[in-house]
């Protein structure tokens, strides 16, 4: 099965996913905690990311979504883009460089 | 006809709207001080008794993620806890999530604000500057239009008006057609009044800009404000894009043809995370 990057709030990572990407938190500029991508969170390593107000992870997970259903959000995104750019003059490098990453990552 | 509003008619008339949090003043001037300690600024969020509160939900909360301490009501030993830096985020967040309570202003109108304020604080930490500026940047920028709607509810439902009947017109023409001036003017002249850092009114004074003026701060919210409406953060409401100076993503070292996936997810994540305090 295909996996995605999914990026979750503390409130909703649970124990059992795994880390994306590296976990690294630093303390006035030093590193106090870090988890390597691919480690599987334990309920230790969610304490110790509550007491350092982590606010945030990556997490890989399986896209449990069907084909179809992958193509279906990818549209509605699509044109959901189009919609919120409908007033853009794409032919400006910015706004179309822009336009561009943000299809790219609603596509991840 | 359009109104035709000087700086003192603005201020005088803010009188509508609920006292801005002096706090948010002397924490952001406390940021100049190279001296000031943990105990001046727990001085200054010692005075509120609504940031004291949230300040120890959040010291209990990290507490009992660890060893299982008794409760916490000390509030140095809160602070020693959650960190001077989350402190003043905290202190921010939270008076300014107030004062919109305060003014009971559309649920959608400060989910943008949060939006870009999260937006706005994680260019600045990317860039490495400023990054609690930044995020008062973003959760004020939209002030003006904060005014225009309690102390001018009339000719701000015309601005409305004017942008259902025609969805290409631009807030910031139609806030001319009616009012004479645009949010981002008339929320730099209260800004200004309340004594907001002048990198905070140049922020909400050229947020629109097509090219606004090539400082950080100013650029971090323009980009900031680009970005909240592109991943539609305050969805449902509108989104629109129409305006994004490549100098300000220059100066902010962004080029788009980079993965943008940590940068995108990041502001994402923080913004439901940071939402709570809102919503």
């Amino acid at each position: 099965m295909p996996e995605r990057l999914r990026f979750l709030s503390m409130a909703e990572v649970v124990e059992g996913m795994v880390l994306g990407k590296p976990l690294v938190v630093t303390k006035q500029g030093i590193i106090d905690f870090t988890l390597p991508a691919g480690h599987a969170l334990t309920e230790t390593n969610l304490r110790q990311m509550r007491l350092r107000q982590v606010e945030f992870v990556c997490i890989r997970a399986e896209d449990e979504r069907t084909e179809a259903e992958r193509e279906a959000e990818l549209a509605a995104d699509a044109e959901r883009l189009t919609c919120i750019f409908s007033q853009a003059d794409l032919r400006d490098p910015a706004l179309a460089g822009l336009h561009a990453a943000v299809l790219a990552y609603r596509s991840l | 006809m359009p109104l035709h509003l000087l700086p003192g008619q603005i201020v005088q008339r803010a009188v509508l709207l609920p006292a801005f949090p002096l706090v948010v003043k002397d924490i952001l001037h406390t940021l100049d001080d190279e001296s000031a300690a943990l105990s001046t600024l727990s001085d200054l969020v010692a005075k509120d008794p609504v940031i004291t509160a949230r300040i120890f939900s959040m010291a209990n909360a990290a507490a009992s993620a660890g060893s299982g301490r008794r409760e916490i009501r000390d509030i140095q030993v809160a602070l020693s806890l959650i960190g001077m830096a989350r402190l003043r985020e905290i202190a921010l967040t939270v008076s300014i999530a107030e004062f919109s309570r305060a003014c009971r202003m559309d649920r959608n109108f400060w989910r943008h604000s949060v939006a870009v304020g999260v937006a706005t604080q994680e260019l600045a930490r990317q860039g490495q500057f400023s990054a609690d500026i930044a995020l008062v940047c973003g959760l004020v920028h939209d002030i003006g239009s904060l005014w225009m709607a309690r102390c001018q509810p009339l000719e701000f439902q015309m601005v409305r008006n004017s942008m259902e009947a025609d969805p290409g017109l631009d807030i910031i023409d139609a806030e001319r057609l009616h009012f004479g001036a645009d949010h981002c003017w008339i929320g730099a002249v209260l800004a200004s009044a309340w004594g907001l850092p002048e990198p905070v009114v140049a922020a909400i004074a050229h947020h629109h800009d097509p090219e606004p003026p090539l400082d950080k701060l100013v650029a971090a919210t323009h980009v900031g404000e680009v970005l909240a409406n592109a991943l539609d953060l305050a969805s449902p409401a509108p989104a629109s894009v129409r305006h994004l100076s490549a100098a300000a993503c220059t100066l902010l070292g962004l080029d788009w043809s980079q993965d943008m996936t940590y940068l995108f997810g990041c502001i994402e994540a923080r913004v439901r995370h940071l939402g709570r305090f809102f919503d």
